[in-house]
């Protein structure tokens, strides 16, 4: 007896296996942090029960087969055209990542990127020009006047509300353009160009496949240093927590709720951008050996912002593929002129009206399309199941039980609308062995009852008196009997116990 | 023929579902108050009438014009039209516009279609229903007092040429005496043919005053008492 | 100094006009036109096409005048309809309005430009003078027809529209829709219908201003930035939304720009402008007359 009281309403033999994640495969971390390289899980698969493990964050992947590639084919193919055109791709796409800081991570609409860039370039090339400065020094000098720029402009942020803000830094190009026009020194003689800027690349290497593939690469490798930067203060404490910030509702007494001064850190995020923006004008200068005024002009700002959008604002895979895309689009149809910039526009307009935050942001807005259709699809089964929406359970946490009884309340119905005489008289003639179809069902359906008050067959005297009695449910706790009726078979008593259940369908 | 008939309506925002599945009729004459706590859908089937939700299904019909569907976006952008087939609502809170007088507010309420010309007229009456905001006609209404303001929301309403009139919460937030006033000063409108529907937590504040009462619980009408108002008890589904 | 305070005016009320554009749309709708450079280029070329027909067709005097300033007007309230219907009507009621809105009507300056160059090339375009040529001589001073006329009509195109906007049922609707959205959509405001209206008007307003900017300079695809940025710059200044202190803010830096061009230097006008601006913002953050934001709230 005790044995069998011990197996109520328990499966036994449930089979285990020693869960040792921790032994599935050995973590890589980043030398010098507590970073894990990868993202891993180990799990057993489902179905074969082997261990595996499972790439969890698959983004590194991306990013090193799509960087491999934008470095390889340029090389591979090797001619000028994909030079000039992927040079400018990577170093565009460096400026993007950048402002996608700004914008994203600080939180500043700030439209002075270029203005940044171009103070960059306009004073390292100066220099170079005037004093014959190297090119080493032209960068560090192009980040300090980038950082210099940043303080300046950082200020006003402060005060303003974003919009505000948006509008003045938009007048700054135009600004800068005025100055560069006006000023002799910054060639305003030949319409604000600036030439014979040193090189980064030997001028007598450049007409060679050699120096071409070099200076390439130091363009790429110019896009590699604004993503480790974005990696670094993006992902970085003050990265995540002005991002927090961010995301509910701006609220910068929030964010100083989370324990950081907001203020301080946006600026210091925006001085570190616009340094590295500083630095890449610098770069920009000595890679093409000068500078011009269209660096300050509203069409090239706008047309970085449309690659911004159409890759989705605020993410740095949303930067390079936008700037992939719209430097794509206007480096190789040259031969369609105006057009091309039109068909640009048109992109990015299309992707503000019909996409929340660009390619990038598609996942997400389908998923909210997705949520949408439910909620009118839950509308439209009030009907049906009015008692057990997700809404109207807000007490149950797992939400698959608000569905298993959904399911559960439609499948009595189901087995409801079948009781007959016929069925029961079925049951009767054979309650052992194969049945009907419906009889079936709603026997199997009788046997995954919960176990507490399921009705049971109680053998009083083997072959001689059984009875109907209600299992208990609690270990330790014999079944009730639940009526003083004594069957002479088991069938009898099988049957008795059917007719109770179909009862009980009745009346739920 | 019923003013609005309500068939099958839910409604809600976002993936929220506030109304389950309504079912309500309101006939010309009618003054319905519509009585539930906090949080259980009364401003929302208040604001699905005029499309003012985020999304809804079923039938709404106004004097035998369907104003209703299965929309799932475009959240107040038929309201405008609703509006102008002849329903007034003074929304919870106010949403009144600060920055104008208390008699430009007035005018606006009377800003559909041949009202306009006739707005003279109606502001005198509603001066006449609300007399304290006769001072106040050149003051901006940024500066008026709650009840103040709460007058000038109704009134508004009141202006335009509405057979249907929704009033939301016309006590939210004002002292006990001032609401007495204003629910006692909309319950003797005269609405001919019209219909009123007040949405209210206080139903002290209802009772005997209007035709019925309507509970709300939950996203869903509980209680269609008819005349018999006074012998409502308390535990049958309106929660006070 | 009386030519000092004339060619102020003039300014303060060519740049006002674009200003105030930009100002009411934002107000009314909450939407940044950025397009205005666009629009107003689609005057100017509207206007100068107008021009280019009329000699063929022996319009002159006063009948060429007037044509060129309704079609210059025209022309922008047309193409402000345009960017209402791309960049204001679809997105009117979905999530991010301001942002997307914003950057939509950077998108079609951004083409706007581009078609322009593609369809009347990169030439100056002259337009008739409007006001004929002349001056009338005051004591010191003088004051060419141009000037007179560009202060009047502009003044005066103000003045109606401010008129207009204070005394009509539609005028309330807009102000009705500028202090409360939701209360305008209660009393019956289509925000979409009046939404277009107002970018109508604003297009018209950039128009006038074209047109009248034409007279010293010229229709070129570019020439809508440095009216855009000087229009940004006013109404920031002014705060935006609030018409008093967009007139304020016109007049303060048409004032600071014809004394930077008569005592200084041309060329340092750009400093000046932007340093009045962030000082203004600095002591001012929402400019000028800008109490409308915490009204709106």
């Amino acid at each position: 007896m005790s044995k069998e009281q011990r197996l109520v309403g328990r499966r036994a033999y449930r089979p285990h296996w020693p869960v040792n994640s921790h032994k599935v495969f050995k973590r890589r971390r980043w030398p010098g942090t507590k970073r894990s390289m990868l993202k891993l899980s180990g799990r057993y698969n489902p179905k074969t029960l082997r261990r595996e493990m499972v790439l969890t964050d698959k983004k590194p992947l991306f990013w090193s087969v799509g960087l491999l590639a934008l470095l390889l084919l340029p090389l591979g193919v090797a001619s000028d055209r994909f030079f000039t055109m992927f040079g400018i791709i990577c170093i565009y796409a460096a400026i993007n990542v950048m402002w996608t800081l700004i914008i994203g991570t600080a939180g500043l609409q700030s439209f002075a990127t270029l203005a940044t860039v171009g103070v960059g370039a306009y004073g390292a090339g100066y220099l170079s020009v005037t004093y014959g400065i190297p090119w080493p020094a032209m960068l560090v000098v192009g980040a300090l006047l980038g950082g210099v720029m940043g303080w300046l402009i950082s200020l006003p942020a402060r005060r303003l509300d974003g919009l505000y803000y948006a509008l003045l830094t938009l007048g700054l190009s135009e600004f800068m353009r005025n100055f560069v026009t006006q000023s002799d020194a910054l060639g305003g003689k030949f319409n604000g160009a600036l030439f014979g800027v040193a090189r980064i690349v030997p001028s007598d290497l450049l007409t060679t496949q050699l120096g071409q593939s070099l200076l390439y690469i130091t363009a790429f490798i110019a896009l590699l240093i604004a993503l480790a930067v974005f990696r670094w203060v993006n992902g970085g404490r003050t990265g995540i927590l002005l991002r927090a910030a961010a995301t509910s509702k701006e609220d910068e007494s929030f964010a100083s709720a989370l324990g950081i001064d907001f203020n301080k850190e946006r600026t210091r995020v925006f001085i570190i951008a616009s340094a590295m923006l500083g630095f890449l004008g610098a770069f920009y200068a000595t890679y093409i050996g000068g500078t011009s005024l269209q660096i300050f002009s509203l069409d090239l700002l706008l047309l970085l912002l449309a690659m911004i959008v159409i890759g989705g604002l605020g993410r740095a895979e949303g930067a390079v593929v936008g700037t992939v895309i719209v430097v794509g689009i206007t480096q190789w149809f040259t031969e369609w002129g105006p057009w091309r910039i039109v068909l640009v526009g048109a992109l990015a307009l299309a992707s503000v009206l019909f996409t929340r935050n660009g390619l990038f942001g598609l996942k997400e807005q389908i998923q909210e399309i997705r949520e949408r259709r439910q909620a009118l699809h839950r509308a439209a089964i009030t009907g049906r199941y009015a008692e057990y929406l997700p809404q109207q359970a807000p007490d149950i946490l797992d939400k698959s039980q608000i569905v298993g009884r959904v399911y559960e309340k439609s499948l009595r119905e189901r087995l409801r609308s079948w009781i007959n005489p016929d069925l029961i008289a079925e049951h009767e003639a054979k309650p052992m062995g194969q049945h009907s179809d419906h009889l079936e069902r709603m026997l199997n359906y009788f046997r995954k009852a919960p176990i507490p008050d399921k009705y049971a067959v109680y053998c009083e005297v083997p072959f001689e008196s059984y009875r109907v009695v209600a299992l208990s449910g609690l270990p330790g706790v014999p079944p009730r009997v639940v009526d003083d009726k004594v069957y002479p078979t088991l069938e009898q008593a099988y049957h008795a116990v059917f007719l109770r259940r179909v009862n009980d369908l009745r009346a739920s | 023929m019923s003013i609005l008939k309500i068939d099958g309506l839910s409604a809600g925002y976002g993936p929220v579902r506030v109304l389950h599945d309504l079912d309500l009729e309101i006939n010309p004459g009618e003054r319905v108050g519509l009585v539930g706590l906090n949080g259980h859908g009364k401003t929302t089937l208040l604001s699905t009438i005029v499309g003012l939700t985020g999304w809804q299904d079923g039938s709404i019909e106004f004097r035998g014009e369907q104003i209703g569907g299965r929309r799932s976006h475009g959240m107040g952008r038929t309201t405008p039209h609703i509006v102008r087939k002849g329903i007034a609502l003074a929304p919870q809170g106010d949403a009144i516009f600060p920055g104008l007088s208390v008699k430009d507010n007035l005018d606006s309420g009377a800003y559909s279609g041949a009202t306009w010309r006739s707005r003279r007229r109606r502001r005198e009456r509603i001066l006449e229903i609300f007399p304290p905001l006769a001072k106040l006609l050149g003051q901006s209404a940024g500066t008026l007092s709650g009840g103040e303001r709460r007058m000038v929301s109704v009134g508004r309403a009141l202006m335009s040429d509405a057979t249907l009139y929704l009033v939301d919460e016309p006590s939210l937030g004002l002292a006990p005496k001032i609401s007495v006033n204003l629910v006692a000063a909309l319950c003797e409108i005269d609405l001919g043919d019209g219909a009123m529907i007040i949405a209210e937590q206080n139903l002290p504040l209802l009772e005997g005053r209007v035709d019925r009462v309507l509970g709300m619980h939950a996203g869903e009408l509980k209680l269609d008492v008819g005349e018999a108002l006074g012998d409502v008890p308390p535990a049958a589904g309106v929660h006070l | 100094m009386i030519e000092v305070l004339i060619s102020a005016a003039v300014l303060a009320s060519m740049y006002g006009l674009v200003a105030i554009g930009i100002s009411f749309t934002w107000a009314s709708i909450g939407m940044l036109n950025l397009a205005q450079g666009f629009i107003f280029t689609a005057g100017g070329y509207t206007a100068w096409l107008f021009a280019q027909y009329a000699e063929v067709w022996g319009i002159t005097g006063p009948a060429l005048s007037v044509g060129v300033l309704i079609l210059g007007m025209g022309g922008s309230a047309i193409a402000g309809l345009l960017v209402g219907s791309v960049a204001f009507l679809p997105l009117q009621d979905r999530a991010n309005f301001r942002t997307r809105s914003l950057i939509a009507t950077l998108a079609i300056s951004l083409i706007g430009t581009q078609l322009w160059l593609i369809f009347f090339g990169p030439q100056n375009k002259p337009l008739p003078p409007v006001f004929g040529e002349g001056r009338i001589e005051i004591g010191a001073g003088g004051i060419s027809y141009q000037q007179l006329g560009t202060i009047i009509v502009a003044s005066g195109m103000l003045a109606a529209v401010i008129f207009w906007m204070r005394s009509s049922r539609h005028g309330l609707q807009m102000r009705a829709m500028m202090m409360n959205p939701l209360g305008a959509a209660v009393v019956g405001v289509s925000v979409r219908t009046t939404g277009m209206r107002v970018l109508a008007i604003s297009g018209a307003l950039t128009g006038l201003s074209s047109v009248l900017l034409a007279q010293i300079f010229f229709v070129s695809p570019t020439s809508g930035t440095q009216p855009l940025v000087t229009g940004l710059i006013i109404s920031l200044a002014g705060g935006l939304g609030s018409i008093p202190g967009t007139v304020a803010a016109a007049g303060l830096i048409g004032l600071a720009e014809a004394l930077t061009a008569r005592y200084l230097q041309q060329s340092l006008v750009p400093f000046v402008l932007f340093g009045i601006v962030v000082l203004i913002l600095i002591f001012r953050p929402r400019g000028l007359g800008g109490l409308l934001e915490d009204v709106r709230e």
